[in-house]
This record gives structure tokens, C-alpha cells and sequence, in this order.
């Protein structure tokens, strides 16, 4: 039920598919074994994936590798009524790509926080837990990271 | 929801994610009874955890002589502690700086951290964030420091050793109370500190050169004085320890 999300967050997190592989793998034994201290009535998801993001964030720092190298934007199909023309596509690609390398560009943190809320689309909550911080600093962090990423794309 | 939030999430949604692999048969196989670790007698379960250790540290940083006996091994307050009969050759960083993290303010430190922060009445002189959320109290300089606390947050019930220590037969290791948690006080000659991830491997590529150190796990989170004090002044430290610095 959960491997998905596990394995989707544990990729955009390491930017590696071996490391997500690894990283997820771990992260349910972990969370197996850490059951018996799992609050009942807690939201399961957050919890699981803040053991995910532990493991991705291992691994990414003992490769010392920045995140989101193997990341890459699919040649999105649009529905057949809105299909643009080829030079319209082209420009929605290259755009992609432009924001892809400026997310890719922010120092981990800022990373990391736009990955949870734009990328897995989590609440501030649900990021909030998955990053061990507060809310408060999920709210200032994608703030600033925003702001980051507008100056990074000249918007 | 901004354009570029509404870009960033339309973004999300077209990356190329991997097929995700199927762990379930590993995931089954890691935690199936006959997996669990097997209930060998204490002295040959700590060997084969000496061997374990020793195959890490062998492996990351090629140490010439992990043929080192092990004296003992003490897991207190999120650290293990290992008494070798000779320390190996590793490579030693002399500027503390380098090994604490980023410097932050209080104040970012107090928001970017999960949990309460303690500290001493006196507000310190530097502030870090490194490895693994541990939040650096640096009282002094980094070149000349009076005192450091590190306060580290244990994020995973059955997460290993937060960090190692290697240390010879001139560190004395005394278990003491701090309070109602159990601790360890070092003193002696100077020890290796290393940072291990959560597969207990050392993350960093050098040790640095500890002195005495007092530390114990309260509350979901590994404390740590380091300083030029004994085992008294170092207790008394920590007692007065205050929340909400």
C-alpha cells in the first residue's frame, strides 16, 4: 500500500534509483521494527516516510551527491483536445527542464522542503513530520526556497 | 497556489520515476523470524558486534590496523564507546569548526530544531548545525573553546549508535547518573570521535581529537559536554541545564 510513496520519496529525495531502492528497503524493516512505538491514531503516512527521508538522507550524504541528478521530465502527453503545437511543446519541455536544474540548484534544504509540498504534494504537516522540523519552518522554509527558485528562473 | 507552485507540482507529476521495485520478498525476508537476530550468549554477541564494527570501519576507512583488540564496548547515551588496545591511523581533523556544521544563530537553531533546546544560563558564544539535526553550543572560540554541547535527536526507535568513540587504556570510562539518565563520563587521554550513520558506518571522512566528555540520552535526545573539566564540574554542567534557552 505504501511501497509507492515510499519508493517515490526515497528517489526524489536521493536522486538515485539504486540509493531509492536501498533507502526504501531499509526503511520498512526499520519502520517494522519501530512499530510497537508508532502512536495509534497517528496519521501512518508522515511517519513512514520521515523513516524514508532518514534513509535517503544517509544515503545521499554518504555518497556525497547532490540530489535530483538521475531526475528527469517525461515527454508529457497532453489530452488530444489541448495537444499544442510541436513548437509549443518544445517550449513546455525546455521550460520543465529550466525549472528541473533550478530545483536542482537549491542547497538541500530548500530542496528538500519544495520536494515534499510541490513534488509528493504533502500538507505542511505531513512535511513538517517528515522533515522533523516544525511548521513553522516548513511555512519559512518554502518561503524562501520559492523565493529562490524565482530568481533562479527569472520570474 | 502561485504559478510557480501550480509548475512545481505539474512538474512533480511528469518526472520520470523509476517503476518501483517489488520489496515486498526482501522487506519479508529482513524481518521473518528466522532473520531476527539469533539469541547468541552476551560474550559471543558482543564479538560478533566487534567483528561487525571492525569490517565497517575497515571498509570506509581503509584503517591499517583494525587487527586492534576490543577491551570494551559501551553503548550510553546514543554513543558506543569502544576501548581498543591501540588506536589505528586515521586521519585527524585539527580545526573543530570543520567538524561541527553550519553556524547558525539561536534563534534559527531554536526554529530549526525538532525538539527543545537546552542550555546553560549564559547564551553561547557560537551556534552549529550539523550531521544528523545535532545542534553545536560552542562557548568560547573554536580556536580556544571553554566548553561544547551537542545535542542530538534520536529520530527512530531502534536507531543505533549515534556516534563512536575509540579510545585507549588511558581513557577512563565512568558510568555515572545525570540525573535519572544513565551516562558516561571520559576523561584521560584523548579519544577518536566519529559520526555514524544509521547503519552504524562512519559518515565522515576523519576523526577529531575529543577530550573530556560527559554523555548520557534524556528524553529522546543524546547530550554531550566536551571540556576541559572533571567528572564533577562536568555533572554539575549538566544539571544545570535548562530548557527553552
Amino acid at each position: 500500500m505504501y511501497q509507492g510513496i515510499a519508493h517515490r520519496t526515497a528517489f526524489l529525495l536521493t536522486g538515485s534509483s539504486a540509493d531509492a531502492e536501498e533507502a526504501a528497503q531499509t526503511a520498512f524493516v526499520k519502520a517494522w521494527h519501530a512499530l510497537p512505538r508508532f502512536r495509534p491514531g497517528a496519521p501512518f503516512k508522515p511517519w513512514l516516510l520521515r523513516i524514508v527521508a532518514n534513509e535517503a538522507h544517509n544515503r545521499r550524504r554518504s555518497a556525497g551527491r547532490r540530489a535530483a541528478l538521475e531526475l528527469r521530465a517525461t515527454a508529457a502527453q497532453p489530452p488530444v483536445d489541448a495537444a499544442p503545437s510541436p513548437e509549443g511543446a518544445a517550449i513546455g519541455r525546455e521550460a520543465r527542464e529550466l525549472l528541473l536544474a533550478a530545483v536542482a540548484r537549491l542547497d538541500e534544504r530548500d530542496r528538500d522542503v519544495l520536494t515534499c509540498r510541490y513534488f509528493l504534494e504533502l500538507s505542511e504537516d505531513e512535511t513538517a513530520e517528515v522533515l522533523g522540523v516544525r511548521r513553522g519552518t516548513v511555512k519559512s522554509r518554502t518561503a524562501r526556497a520559492l523565493a529562490r527558485l524565482r530568481e533562479e528562473v527569472g520570474e | 497556489m502561485s504559478e510557480l507552485e501550480r509548475s512545481l507540482v505539474d512538474l512533480g507529476r511528469e518526472l520520470d520515476v523509476p517503476t518501483e521495485p517489488d520489496l515486498v520478498p526482501t522487506v519479508l525476508a529482513a524481518i521473518s523470524p528466522r532473520s531476527e537476530r539469533r539469541a547468541l550468549p552476551p560474550r559471543r554477541l558482543v564479538l560478533a558486534l566487534a567483528v561487525l564494527v571492525l569490517a565497517a570501519l575497515g571498509a570506509t576507512l581503509a584503517i591499517p590496523d583494525a587487527r586492534s583488540a576490543f577491551l570494551r564496548i559501551f553503548d550510553i547515551g546514543g554513543e558506543r564507546i569502544e576501548v581498543v588496545d591501540d588506536l589505528p591511523e586515521v586521519p585527524v581533523r585539527t580545526a573543530l569548526e570543520a567538524t561541527l556544521g553550519e553556524r547558525v544563530t539561536l534563534e534559527e537553531a531554536r526554529r530549526e530544531s525538532a525538539f527543545e533546546l537546552r542550555g546553560l544560563d549564559a547564551e553561547p558564544d557560537r551556534v552549529y548545525i550539523g550531521e544528523r539535526g545535532t545542534v553545536w553550543f560552542v562557548y568560547g572560540t573554536p580556536s580556544r573553546p571553554r566548553l561544547l554541547l551537542a545535542q542530538t535527536p534520536r529520530l527512530v526507535a531502534d536507531e543505533p549508535a549515534l556516534a563512536k568513540k575509540l579510545a585507549e587504556q588511558g581513557t577512563s570510562v565512568e558510568l555515572v547518573d545525570v540525573d535519572d539518565a544513565q551516562g558516561a563520563f571520559l576523561s584521560g587521554d584523548p579519544h577518536f570521535f566519529f559520526l555514524l550513520d544509521r547503519q552504524g558506518r562512519v559518515v565522515e571522512d576523519g576523526a577529531r581529537l575529543a577530550g573530556n566528555v560527559l554523555i548520557w540520552d534524556e528524553g529522546g535526545v543524546a547530550y554531550r559536554l566536551e571540556g576541559d573539566f572533571g567528572r564533577e564540574e562536568a555533572l554539575r554542567l549538566a544539571r544545570a541545564l535548562r530548557p527553552g534557552i
